[in-house]
């Protein structure tokens, strides 16, 4: 019987690679073109519902609000719903925006080369239309909370702290970019 | 940019072509031209030696610096 201790052996551990089939980027790839296509979906259903309330009388469609008590039922305006609808295709046409600025520059690190000067320029759109997006759905939250009292309850500041931190991050991420582009462009310039 | 290449004086004095000295150091004409048009940001210090050995020279001969602004372009995003 042999008085050495067993020899501990690790399972070996097949890490996904960085780039090709089954890698992570692909993983990413596929996940960043099925939400792109959900949203621009939902951007496309949003604008026909918004024609079809703009030109079908609302008293044919019965809208209202209700509670969740089930008590009292507010009429919903044709310009509300208007508003409402509108702000969805909004929503839904900025987070696409969003993905196709991603898709993009996700094609260049699929290149090979990420720290192309105009992912600076994309990442900081992503930070606006991020910022505008966020911003206008607490806005239009609270618009109708006032315009539906009792029914639905004002957003708080602090609903804001979330977004707010990923545009910063975004905005961070931003000035990497830039930094790695310069610092490319330098050594492109190097002999 | 200050710092100032002096490699076309030194191949008409040694009656060199560029490309004559990119077979020799193994630098492309294309990087040569950057580099004597004043346009390199930087050079390597494996670059200098190949090229002081093929023009035999000293870095001193090869290089200059005259006062002037500084380069600019810094920002890749032109923002």
């Amino acid at each position: 019987m042999s008085l050495l201790p067993p020899r501990l052996t690790l399972p070996a551990i097949r890490g996904l690679r960085a780039l090709g089939p089954g890698s992570v980027s692909n993983l990413l790839k596929t996940a960043l073109d099925v939400a792109y296509a959900v949203l621009i979906l939902l951007t496309v259903l949003a604008a026909i519902l918004f024609l079809t309330v703009a030109v079908f009388p609302m008293e044919a469609l019965d809208l209202v609000v209700e509670d969740d008590d089930g008590g009292t039922l507010i009429p919903l305006p044709r310009s509300h719903a208007l508003f409402g609808v509108g702000a969805f295709i909004a929503y839904f046409a900025g987070f696409a925006l969003i993905l196709r600025h991603l898709r993009r520059v996700f094609r260049t690190l699929t290149l090979g080369d990420p720290f192309d000067p105009a992912n600076v320029a994309r990442l900081k759109q992503i930070g606006w239309i991020l910022a505008t997006v966020t911003g206008g759905v607490w806005v239009g939250q609270t618009i109708v909370s006032r315009l539906a009292r009792n029914v639905m309850d004002p957003p708080s500041v602090f609903n804001l702290v979330t977004p707010a931190f990923s545009v910063l991050v975004v905005f961070v991420l931003a000035e990497v970019f830039r930094e790695g582009a310069r610092l490319r462009r330098e050594s492109e310039l190097t002999i | 940019m200050a710092i100032q290449v002096h490699l076309d004086r030194l191949l008409a004095a040694r009656r060199m072509s560029l490309t004559e000295l990119s077979d020799r150091v193994g630098v492309t004409v294309a990087n040569l031209s950057i580099l004597k048009t004043g346009k390199a940001r930087a050079m390597r210090f494996s670059t200098l030696d190949a090229l002081c050995r093929e023009l035999n020279c000293t870095p001193g001969d090869l290089l200059g610096h005259a006062p002037g602004p500084q380069a600019g372009g810094d920002d890749p995003a032109g923002t």
